[in-house]
């Protein structure tokens, strides 16, 4: 998956390498699609989620441009596979989902492999986590289509938001955020290699 | 008897219309070709079983026929009870091969109901059990009857008791048939009519939207409640209200208040607007900070035109632009009621400043009928980030984005008037860009040269807006939408900023050039690149349709793993369906054939090639005429009530009447170039007056719509049962093989009608059902032709 999903399709970051290397996607889609958790598709999840496909994931942990002693906020965990990819590279991530049977499932996948620096809790990510706030990094992964102002407020001045648009199964694109020095935010759409290479057609 | 095969076919005609309904809620509206294939496999599947098993029927015809009724009457419920339990959902067939026979399960059980109902209307006729002529009248009267029965049921009845409609008329049919033919009343029907009557009292199903739908995401989340529900003929509408609920596509990064609670307003399932709270008294903030604001800083005090209502959110933007007045178009009115009505209290009503004059009419009537002048014309939406945006809606038409469409629009706009275009940006560009192009080759071809001084393109950053009028834009106007950009951090990207750009960001750059192109570029060349993104037509009025086959390889090579995002789903399932539907068919019709064929017999090349051409031609024009009366008459369930029952009844006519033509002569000389003659002419005249139409009331629109279908649909009833009779006196036993392949592409012509409408139009399509019923003409008289008879 590493080799032929990610670093042949532009992903370069190695600790983003590294941590899709090491963490266990098929132990995060159910009992029933494990043969296929590491092909190169989402894969439904329950109530009407989906676990993103690999390259996906891997694209939007590089743009975080994450480090070891990186605080992040994930909203929307669905299964805690991103929580778990991003908890391997940063120090701490706190993870809201909504839906609280999948906050459940998360909690104990995570919690069977040991991943003691991934905080998940049940509800409305719009409001983001704001006790343990400000974060370094923000994944946002259900925000009908817009950027919460709570969430631009909990970014750090320098860090970095990323947001997926589209539909079930499928990503359209990927939405970057950026809060500069001064607290100026500006997004920008940024492009899978694909899609890069699709444009100029 | 009669009365029975009447309510067993007004049964069937209405379970078609009613599934259209359900499974729209449940997946999307575009299940249309998969229902019909679906009734088409089930009625070509009973007449292959009747005379597969002709000897044994035959000792017994009556109780055959008592039976079919009797099982008719819970199919229908049941059926589409056991298909909730199937883990059938289109989105997954790409991943899941585990899908794959899901849908197939799915597919044959919803044809089951069919089945027992053409097996009901089929045995009298195979066993003479009536006057011929009677049995196709009341079949023909009934499937009539079953269409009008299911439009007021639509009103009159919650979404989810829909069913009820086939499952009381079938009910009502097997009353016909409890007692035997000496008149004493049969104890084994009567229980089982006992047994079936509890069917009814099963509370209905619910409408189980797919798990990836709008309306189920939003029923999932914590202290959801329903705060209104309404339906009718144009659709299902619930409005939801949940604290996790916060939806406001494309806000600007500047806003940084609170947006009120917010009510969800669903239409089958999909997202169709917000309700917020409390929003009529003080129209809301955030409203402000969309792309779409531009018109209302270019026309000061507006008269504004909208089309389709977005729970109140288009009209509060209305109130905080400063118009002077907003008519909303809005064909549905349950919509409209359930907003105004339903939530009133909730949104606190409409700002006594602006009240919306509300027409429930379609898009293309109002601006057909309408005589006033609007300052903003609003086209809100075209592109969505959220279910439509992965291509279910490219099979669906759009008749208010076709040229013909954007050109009415323009129509109806004052001297200062804007028209406004709004959407989500896609990567690659693509309704943007197709929209541009309508906009530029309306207002090129109407004289208004260049077009490129009468159009403003800004977006935010991921949602963009379009300002385009007759009158070439202002300095001022520039000005003006540059400061409306600086406030709200969006940026204008036609006309091209007067500093070069710097380093720009490839989505970015693309956006530009794109729009750039579009609005300025050299005229022509619009067949190139990986996307369909000609200006669409009313002759084929697919406006998110933009996959080209011919891309389908390069999207491979170039995008490998990641290349479905680009591929729309809705065409994707169209072909899905068309593959599996196929393979059922030949399943139940052909395989049963091969199988018997040694006792049966088969046709010869020339039968085989004669009911291939009706089983096509048939459903294809019936198809046809059904796309165009969306156009005609404002909604896709009207028209498919309007099409199946009209050429079921006109058919069933001319089926009854056959007898009198079925000569050679008659059927080769008269017969088949009238239906050439009369579909031909039918399609183009209703085509020609659709214009004028369109601004005409319901009633005429009908009229006209059923007096264009008539006379080619009574021909078309002819060559099916004209053939069999000439079968029945020369290769009796080739009758199954004809019916099996008659069914077969029955089930194909379906799919393949949306899939030629996409790619060669309505007239290309409908031209090629003439064709085929030409040259089933030719083969007519061939028909025993190298038939072989069985043992």
């Amino acid at each position: 998956m590493v080799t032929d999903q990610l670093k042949e399709e532009g992903i370069s970051d190695t600790r983003v390498l590294g941590a899709m290397r090491q963490v266990p996607r098929h132990l995060f889609v159910p009992p029933g699609l494990r043969d296929l958790a590491y092909g190169p598709r989402p894969l439904p999840i329950g109530e009407g989620q989906t676990i993103s496909q690999p390259y996906i994931v891997g694209f939007m942990t590089e743009i975080l441009r994450l480090s070891p002693g990186d605080r992040v906020l994930e909203v929307g965990t669905g299964s805690g596979y991103q929580a778990a990819v991003a908890a391997t590279i940063a120090a701490e991530v706190y993870t809201i989902e909504i839906v609280e049977s999948l906050a459940a499932g998360a909690k104990r996948s995570l919690a069977a492999l040991g991943f003691r620096n991934v905080h998940v809790r049940q509800g409305d990510g719009y409001y983001g986590w704001e006790d343990k706030a400000p974060f370094d990094a923000i994944i946002v992964t259900c925000a009908g289509g817009h950027i919460p102002p709570p969430l631009l407020r909990q970014l750090k001045n320098g860090g970095r938001m990323i947001m997926p648009v589209g539909g079930p199964f499928m990503t359209q694109n990927l939405v970057s955020i950026e809060k500069d020095g001064n607290g100026v935010v500006s997004a920008r759409n940024v492009l899978p290699v694909a899609f890069v290479r699709l444009i100029g057609h | 008897m009669i009365p029975a095969v009447l309510l067993v076919s007004a049964a069937a005609l209405a379970d078609e219309i009613v599934l259209i309904r359900l499974l729209s809620v449940r997946f999307w509206p575009h299940f249309v070709p998969m229902i019909v294939s679906q009734a088409m496999l089930g009625f070509g599947a009973a007449g292959v079983a009747i005379q597969l098993s002709r000897r044994g029927l035959g000792t017994r015809p009556h109780r055959a026929f008592a039976w079919s009724v009797l099982l008719s009457a819970p199919a229908f419920d049941l059926a589409y009870r056991a298909s909730l339990r199937v883990p059938f959902d289109p989105f997954l067939l790409m991943w899941e091969p585990s899908a794959w026979p899901a849908f197939a399960l799915f597919f044959c059980l919803l044809s089951v109901p069919f089945f027992l109902a053409g097996f009901a209307v089929s045995v009298p006729l195979a066993f003479s059990l009536g006057q011929p002529g009677a049995v196709y009248g009341a079949s023909f009267a009934g499937s009539a009857a079953g269409a009008l029965l299911a439009l007021p049921a639509f009103s009159l009845l919650p979404t989810e008791s829909l069913l009820r409609v086939p499952s009381c008329l079938c009910l009502c049919a097997a009353v016909f048939v409890l007692r035997g033919r000496a008149g004493r009343l049969r104890v084994g029907r009567a229980a089982a009519f006992a047994a079936f009557l509890l069917v009814l009292a099963l509370p209905p199903p619910g409408p189980s939207p797919s798990p990836y739908k709008d309306l189920a995401a939003t029923q999932r989340l914590p202290g959801a409640r329903t705060l209104a529900v309404r339906s009718g003929p144009s659709g299902d509408y619930r409005a939801l209200l949940a604290p996790g609920i916060h939806i406001a596509p494309g806000l600007s990064l500047r806003f940084d208040g609170d947006m009120p609670p917010q009510a969800a307003v669903f239409a089958d399932g999909e997202s169709r607007g917000i309700v917020p709270e409390g929003g009529g008294k003080k129209p809301p903030a955030y409203l402000d900070y969309f792309p779409a604001a531009l018109a209302y800083r270019l026309v000061p005090g507006p008269a504004v035109l909208q089309f389709g209502l977005r729970g109140s959110e288009g009209v509060l933007a209305a109130a905080r632009g400063g118009a002077a007045s907003v008519t909303v178009v809005e064909p549905a009115p349950e919509y409209a009621a359930l907003v105004a009505d339903d939530l009133c209290a909730f949104a606190g009503g409409w700002p006594a400043s602006l009240r919306p004059e509300i027409l429930a009419e379609g898009a293309r009537n109002v601006l057909a009928r309408e005589t006033r002048r609007f300052d903003v014309i609003e086209i809100a939406g075209i592109s969505s980030p959220t279910f439509s945006s992965v291509g279910i809606h490219a099979t669906g038409e759009t008749f208010l984005l076709t040229r013909e469409g954007i050109g009415a629009a323009f129509q109806r706009l004052s001297e200062r008037g804007v028209l406004s275009i709004t959407g989500w940006i896609k990567v690659p560009p693509r309704e943007s860009v197709k929209v541009l192009r309508t906009i530029r080759a309306h207002l090129e071809g109407a004289g208004f040269s260049p077009a490129s001084s009468r159009v403003l393109v800004i977006r935010g950053w991921a949602s963009f807006a379009i300002a385009a009028r007759r009158r070439p834009f202002s300095r001022e106007d520039i000005a003006q939408a540059e400061r409306h950009c600086d406030t709200m951090g969006f940026e204008v990207v036609w006309p091209p900023p007067v500093a070069a750009p710097g380093r720009e960001e490839p989505e970015r750059k693309a956006f530009r050039e794109a729009a750039a192109a579009a609005v300025a570029g050299p005229a022509g060349g619009w067949e190139d690149g990986l996307f369909d993104l000609r200006p669409v037509t009313d002759d084929s009025p697919y406006f998110h349709r933009f996959l080209k086959f011919r891309s389908l390889p390069e999207f491979r090579r170039i995008l490998g793993s990641q290349w479905v995002p680009f591929v729309e789903w809705g065409v994707v399932f169209l072909l899905l369906s068309l593959a599996v539907s196929l393979l059922l068919a030949a399943a139940f019709l052909l395989l049963p054939l091969a199988f018997a064929s040694h006792r049966t017999g088969t046709g010869g090349i020339p039968s085989a090639l004669y009911f291939t051409a009706l089983g096509l031609a048939y459903i294809v024009i019936e198809l046809t005429f059904l796309k165009l009366g969306i156009l005609v008459l404002g909604d896709a369930i009207r028209a498919a009530a309007a099409a199946i029952g009209g050429f079921a009844f006109f058919s069933g006519l001319g089926s009854a009447l056959s007898g009198r033509w079925e000569s050679v002569r008659a059927m080769k000389g008269r017969i088949f170039p009238g239906i050439a003659l009369l579909a031909t002419a039918g399609f183009f005249l209703l085509t020609l007056a659709a214009p004028h139409l369109l601004a005409c009331g319901g009633s005429w629109r009908v009229g006209a719509f059923l007096a264009a279908l008539a006379p080619p649909a009574f021909l078309m009833g002819m060559p099916f049962p004209a053939a069999l009779s000439r079968l029945s006196r020369t290769v009796p036993s080739a009758i199954p093989f004809a019916i099996g392949v008659n069914g077969f592409f029955s089930v194909a012509g379906a799919t393949l009608a949306s899939v030629g409408a996409l790619w060669a139009g309505f007239r290309g399509t409908l031209l090629a059902g003439v064709a085929l019923y030409l040259l089933a003409g030719a083969l007519f008289g061939r028909l025993d032709s190298g038939a072989r008879a069985g043992r």
